[in-house]
This record gives C-alpha cells, structure tokens and sequence, in this order.
C-alpha cells in the first residue's frame, strides 16, 4: 500500500515540480537585430542576435560575417560574453 | 537495511533526479519551441536538422522520464538517459573544439552555466544514470537468486 503511494506520488511530484520550476525560471529571450554584409549576395541581411550586444569580450558573428546593430559598416559591430 | 532496499531508494532516487531535469527541459524547450528551433538552426553541424530536433529532443526527454517509472521499461529509459546526455555532451566538446561559439540550446537556467560547468552537469547526470543501471542490474540479480531459492 505505501510502495503503490511512493510509486504514484513521487514521480508525479517529480513532473509537478519540474513543471512549475520550467514556468517559474521562464525568460521570454528578446533578440537584438543583427546586420550582416553577405560578400556573396552582395547585400545586407538581418537576422536575430541572441546575446548579442555592444558590449562584451568576444564579436558577434554569422557564418563568418561580423554583426552590426544597423545595416552600416559604420554602425556599432555587435559583442557578446563568452565565459 | 537490506541491499536490495538501499539498490530500490538509489533507483527512486536516480529516476526522480533524472525526471525532474528532462522534464523541466522539455518543458522550457516546448514552452518556447520556435526559439529553441532558431537557436538549433543557428548550431554548427546540426543545423539542417533543426526542425527534427527541435520536436524530437523534447519528446524523447519526456518519454524516458516517463518510463523511468515502469520497472518493465527502467532499464531501457537509464540507458536511453545515459545515451541522450552522453550525445549532448560529446556534441558540445566536440564543437568547443572546432567552432568559434554555440548559442545554447539548452532549457531554463541551464542555458546560464558556462560551457565547462555545463559538461559537467551533463557528465553528472550520466553518472547517476549509469549507477542507476548499475543499481538495477544488481536488484534484478537478487530478485532472479530469490525467486531461483524459492
């Protein structure tokens, strides 16, 4: 009767417990634009930059392309935090 | 206390440690399943794959946490747990070694631990999974010797 209990009851804390913490630690992520010259298109094309930014210790890239906060190579190239 | 009880609380134990991080990463993924895509897209190697994934990696996370709790299906879901995080992990250092930078893919606050930290959250996980198999190979030695005795 106890066993049954625990066998029913944990794992459904378990599921409970996960669930409410995947709700409670819920970080809605806002993507920064990021702006990229493609050399072979010959155009500039613009992509979501998670965790990107203007400050930070490493560039920003796409696919080898440096990212830049606008369109321009004259705007802001865009920098991240790598641990 | 018996060996057979301490093997069956190291199992329960296991088997809710290892529920409560697939669910809470399935569920943070799921929550969010069009980010989660464009994060894997972003990914070296794996991009092509992106929607597969994006829809499989959680549902399998699911699935193993929930036959974590039928004794018929435990051993499969411990090695399908150790070869579930045993890829994530072999993925990641594999790519820290060639790649530039990864954008996390993870669920929740995992995606906050640095990349070291995080191998070494996966590699504790796949212990605990490992013992967990350990620990019901055992149990079911002992059951099969019980059972031969009477």
């Amino acid at each position: 009767m106890k066993s049954n209990f625990l066998k029913l009851v944990l794992p459904a804390f378990a599921i409970l417990l996960a669930v409410g913490l995947a709700f409670a630690t819920e970080d809605r992520a806002v993507f920064q634009d990021g702006h990229y010259y493609d050399t072979a298109e010959q155009e500039w094309r613009s992509i979501p930059a998670e965790g990107c930014g203007e400050t930070g210790n490493t560039l920003c890239k796409h696919l080898g392309y440096q990212l830049y906060s606008m369109p321009s190579f004259g705007s802001t190239p865009l920098r991240k935090n790598v641990p | 206390m018996s060996h057979k009880g301490i093997y069956s609380k190291l199992i329960t134990l296991f088997s809710l440690l290892l529920t409560l991080l697939f669910v809470y990463t399935a569920v943070s993924k799921l929550m969010h399943l069009d980010t989660f895509q464009l994060r894997v897209e972003r990914m070296p190697y794996i991009a092509s794959y992106a929607t597969v994934i994006s829809w499989a990696v959680p549902f399998v996370e699911l699935v193993i946490a929930g036959l974590l709790w039928f004794a018929r299906y435990r051993t499969l879901a411990l090695y399908a747990s150790l070869v579930l995080l045993g890829s994530f992990t072999i993925y990641i250092s594999i790519v820290l070694k060639y790649s530039e930078s990864i954008p996390c893919s993870c669920g929740g606050v995992i995606s906050t631990l640095g990349w070291t930290d995080h191998i070494l959250f996966n590699i504790t996980f796949m212990f605990m999974a490992l013992l967990g198999i350990i620990c019901n190979n055992k149990q079911n030695i002992m059951q099969s010797h019980q059972n031969t005795v009477q």
